[in-house]
């Protein structure tokens, strides 16, 4: 259960009636992006956006759509290869961004004679792992606990569309996300999707006319900020162009 | 006139505004956590680079003093530390000034930069809030001028400046939400009496009030307060973010 109380800016202090009410008193409060904790106890927004508290999960964050993506870890994320040293590769994530290592052993049964090798500027969709702030991130396509890549990989052929990071959360997000336009054009059509945190999806349709549909289609839903019934109508004026 | 602001207007841009006041319109615009030149990074933050671009012209020391300006007092509202080894980037283009600061005539101190600053103090703020950059508090800035008569002009307007007679000082000031003085650039002849009093009135401009009545002072064209404007561009902000909720 979420619910959004109030909008907030930079250093609005949150007031103890906002913050969510855990029935269990031993669950520590998780804070989100947008909040900082000022020993002992004032928490304070760092951003401007609307205030969103979980009482389930007994968290509190800000929710906010603009702005560059900011690497966290465990984030799924469709990097580019911009260039190979010795045993890494150096993606970028967002342009002109500080660049992250990915090594040339984190993909699945990969050994130094069985790596895969990829061109400059190809696509991969990786995961995120845990870093400091001081250190450049670092990414991975298997997971540690399984050695399985998970549908993590190199994203051969298909198109990349910039879609903001709010949209990129909610496709995440599944069911909550309240995107239903993947599900309906799937109906008809056949298509690969891969969502990226850092604001990009990669669409690959078979023939480019499905990849840009798709693709287009989801920005669309994102850019006129599109309910379920807008989608319902903007597929059947997709599916009808084919 | 109370300002105007226009916010994520720039695609290419993480974060842009446009801000509209008295005759001034400057187009700011943010870039950040981008990577940042070796002989420019700091270790422990985030280095700020901040460009002012003239109306027309290429950029003179006037644009470099201004410059300083901004970078030291945008220091301390950005949470710096939370990115170290990068650059945030703040570019700021004049896009029309009041007519008697581009045609050249009026005093020399209406031609000083100063009349600018908090023009691109507060454009700057717009667009790091555009950019979504964690922030330690907002910032709102205005120019107050002392005339010769002692009188109190507040952010004037052209008009107001053209029945003006002489100006003795003008002073610019910058707040934070929590009332702390952030900058204060003067320039002219007055005396602390006279600057304490140019402060006390900046600081109940830009400030959210807080109930208690303001003693009416000897004020031309009172102009809104800046903390309210900032809170209203910033809902109309999210409310546009989320109407995918509400949408059918």
């Amino acid at each position: 259960m979420t619910t959004t109380h109030m909008i907030v800016l930079p250093g609005d202090t949150i007031p103890a009636s906002s913050l969510p009410i855990s029935t269990n008193p031993n669950k520590a409060l998780t804070l989100g992006p947008g909040l900082r904790h000022i020993p002992p106890n004032t928490i304070k927004a760092t951003i401007s956006g609307a205030l969103t508290t979980d009482v389930r999960k007994n968290a509190t964050w800000i929710e906010y759509n603009s702005g560059r993506y900011q690497p966290s870890p465990s984030d799924l994320v469709i990097a580019i290869i911009a260039s190979s040293v010795s045993e890494s590769y150096t993606c970028t994530l967002t342009p002109y961004a500080p660049p992250t290592t990915l090594p040339h052993l984190s993909f699945e049964s990969a050994t130094k004679k069985t790596r895969p090798v990829l061109p400059l500027q190809s696509l991969v969709y990786a995961r995120i792992l845990p870093f400091s702030r001081y250190t450049t991130p670092e990414l991975t396509c298997i997971d540690p606990s399984t050695g399985k890549a998970d549908g993590l990989g190199p994203l051969k052929g298909g198109m990349v569309f910039d879609i903001s990071l709010a949209m990129a959360r909610r496709l995440l997000a599944g069911a909550k996300g309240g995107v239903m336009v993947l599900e309906m054009l799937a109906e008809k059509l056949v298509f690969e999707v891969a969502v990226g945190r850092n604001g990009v999806i990669w669409v690959e349709g078979g023939n480019v006319t499905v990849t840009l549909k798709v693709g287009m289609a989801v920005q669309e839903v994102d850019r006129g900020g599109l309910g379920v019934e807008g989608q319902r109508a903007l597929v059947e004026k997709v599916l009808r162009g084919l | 006139m109370a300002p105007q602001a226009l916010l994520s207007h720039l695609h290419r841009a993480d974060g842009s505004a446009t801000y509209s006041e008295k005759g001034y319109t400057i187009i700011g615009s943010v870039n950040g956590p981008v990577e940042v030149q070796r002989r420019d990074e700091l270790p422990e933050e985030a280095a700020i680079d901040v460009n002012v671009r003239p109306a027309a012209g290429i950029g003179s020391p006037n644009e470099r003093h201004l410059e300083t300006l901004i970078q030291a007092t945008l220091r301390h509202v950005i949470l710096v530390q939370n990115f170290p080894r990068t650059l945030i980037q703040v570019t700021l283009q004049v896009r029309s000034l009041p007519e008697e600061q581009s045609t050249g005539n009026g005093s020399a101190i209406l031609k000083s930069s100063l009349m600018l600053l908090p023009h691109l103090l507060n454009t700057a703020l717009l667009a790091l809030l555009s950019a979504s950059i964690p922030l330690s508090t907002t910032l709102t800035s205005t120019v107050v001028m002392i005339l010769s008569s002692g009188k109190l002009l507040c952010s004037p307007s052209s008009a107001d400046l053209v029945r003006a007679q002489s100006i003795q000082s003008v002073h610019v000031f910058a707040f934070s939400a929590q009332k702390s003085l952030l900058l204060a650039e003067s320039q002219g002849e007055f005396d602390i009496d006279e600057w304490d009093e140019a402060c006390e009135l900046a600081e109940d401009i830009c400030c959210k009030e807080t109930g208690v009545a303001v003693d009416e002072m000897d004020v031309d064209g009172k102009p809104e307060n800046l903390e309210g404007f900032l809170r209203d561009v910033v809902r109309e902000k999210v409310e546009k973010e989320q109407m995918w909720k509400t949408a059918p």
